[in-house]
């Protein structure tokens, strides 16, 4: 073996350094070595002076019983095969593991073997301690995935229960609207529109919950098709720019680049602006800036939402995209009105397209929104 | 026209029988697939409107039993479950159209007028 020259004139003190038992015997199971550690640990019967003695001399009787060592010793003997070790425990609950190995002199002839024990007793109770926590985290795993199904369970459920009544709720503001129930007067006019545009609410709501679950179960269906960003991205600039109006903001489109179409949901894709740009414009003050910028990068088409809003803490920056989040104590984030859905789902949505979103800010500089749509999608 | 409404929830079968009645249908109701299969042999409707989840006999069945009846039946289903696939399954059972609860009246009722015009 190379480099084993090096070892050459420190036999001794390499082998008194070895934290293990080390005791050399001959045939008439004569102790001709013990190590410094021998002498040092608990498997010693005696303090010095055991060469020449019998190993069952020096080693306690318990050990010799337990291990059938003398009888193991005598078959490396006989076959020159080493024992390759086992774990003994030993009352007091100590445990230990030995091996035998040969010292061939001449071919053939074996004179003397070695045996190497061990104090595994320390090691054995982190291996018991290691094997309980596994056990532990094993249960506390299964007993938080079957809260979480219970949880997922219950969001479609309500989703689904509360269709129902919004329909029948729905169908009836609607009828008074088309004036299917009779004239209405003004007031009530002015009042159904405010009822209508909660059930709205409401209906968004629900939809997000069901988007949720359908996103945990994988549910989510990507229909796809030929689309171009940016014309569902003014679409819904379109819709947004009433609202965004109702705060002075302004809100801008620029698309760099010629960009190629590509596959993908367009209703889908659609909900992810949507999400994006309500929360812009509910964390951006009164005359602050909205912009959309989309880029045609080689592989992907890139979408940029910057606002000069409140911004985002770091430490809720990499949560914000986790369902039902919504911010941490004292987060400027915390979204009013919503259920911390939005994000979460536009981050679904994007992973079902083999895109990637993410997020970019500042506390009081404002925050960037950033997701890409992959051109290859397939 | 005639329409027959198949659900469970009695205020359901309230909102769509006023709706209806005020597009000047002629409305008749049932509150699970079992009844709604006998109504449809009595009333023999334009229109059926099923609603998926229901006691006794589930609107999926009701409706490949009602084809098996009548195989120009032409039923819409209209269900508060948004189980993706489920449109398919309900297409695949012989539903004319498959509409997710809530509804807009204008949809709903272009979606039955053009049924009874093919």
């Amino acid at each position: 073996m190379k480099g084993i020259e090096s070892v050459q004139g420190y036999q001794e003190e390499i082998i008194e350094a070895i934290p293990s038992t080390i005791i050399i015997v001959n045939r008439r199971l004569e102790v001709l070595y013990a190590n410094r550690n021998y002498y040092a640990k608990s498997v010693a019967k005696r303090e010095r002076g055991v060469l020449g003695e019998r190993l069952s001399r020096v080693i306690p009787s318990m050990l010799i019983e337990k291990t059938g060592i003398i009888d193991k010793i005598q078959e490396v003997f006989l076959t020159g095969i080493p024992f390759d070790g086992d774990q003994i425990r030993y009352p007091g609950g100590m445990f230990y593991f030995y091996k035998i190995y040969p010292l061939k002199e001449h071919e053939e002839s074996i004179s003397k073997v070695v045996i190497f024990m061990e104090n595994i007793t320390e090691l054995t109770r982190l291996e018991e301690e290691l094997r309980e926590s596994y056990v532990k985290l094993e249960n506390a795993y299964a007993e938080l995935k079957e809260n979480d199904e219970i949880k997922s369970e219950f969001i479609s459920t309500a989703s689904h229960e509360l269709r129902t009544p919004i329909t029948v709720i729905n169908s009836y503001i609607e009828m008074f609207q088309e004036g299917m129930l009779g004239e209405l007067t003004n007031i009530q006019q002015e009042k159904i529109e405010i009822i209508s545009s909660q059930i709205e609410h409401m209906i968004r709501l629900v939809e997000d919950m069901l988007d949720t679950s359908r996103l945990e179960s994988r549910a989510l269906k990507i229909n796809k098709s030929p689309i171009r960003v940016d014309d569902i991205a003014r679409t819904v600039l379109d819709d947004m720019r009433r609202l965004a109006g109702l705060k002075e903001q302004t809100v801008s489109l620029s698309v760099e680049g010629s960009l190629s179409e590509l596959e993908g949901d367009g209703r889908r894709i659609k909900q992810v602006f949507n999400n994006l740009l309500t929360n812009a414009i509910k964390y951006t003050p009164k005359k602050g800036k909205i912009r959309v910028i989309i880029t045609d990068d080689p592989k992907d088409i890139r979408i940029s939402i910057i606002d000069d809003g409140i911004g985002i803490a770091k430490k809720d920056q990499s949560r914000i995209f986790e369902k039902f989040y919504t911010g941490s104590g004292s987060s400027l984030i915390k979204e009013s009105g919503r259920m911390g859905l939005g994000l979460a789902i536009a981050k679904g949505i994007i992973e079902a397209h083999e895109g990637r979103i993410w997020v970019a800010s500042e506390i009081g500089k404002g925050s960037t929104f950033i997701f890409t749509l992959p051109k290859n999608y397939d | 026209m005639r329409i027959l409404i198949i659900d469970d929830a009695p205020e359901m079968l309230r909102a769509f029988r006023d709706i209806l009645e005020a597009h000047g249908c002629e409305v008749h109701a049932a509150e699970n697939g079992e009844e709604g299969l006998a109504r449809y042999a009595e009333t023999k409707p334009d229109v059926v409107l099923m609603d998926i989840l229901m006691p006794k006999l589930d609107g999926i069945s009701a409706t490949k039993k009602i084809l098996d009846i009548d195989p120009f039946a032409k039923i819409i289903v209209i269900s508060a479950v948004g189980k993706s696939g489920l449109d398919n399954e309900c297409l695949l059972a012989g539903a004319k159209k498959f509409i997710i609860k809530p509804f807009k009246i204008k949809d709903l009722l272009s979606s039955i007028d053009s049924l009874v015009a093919q």
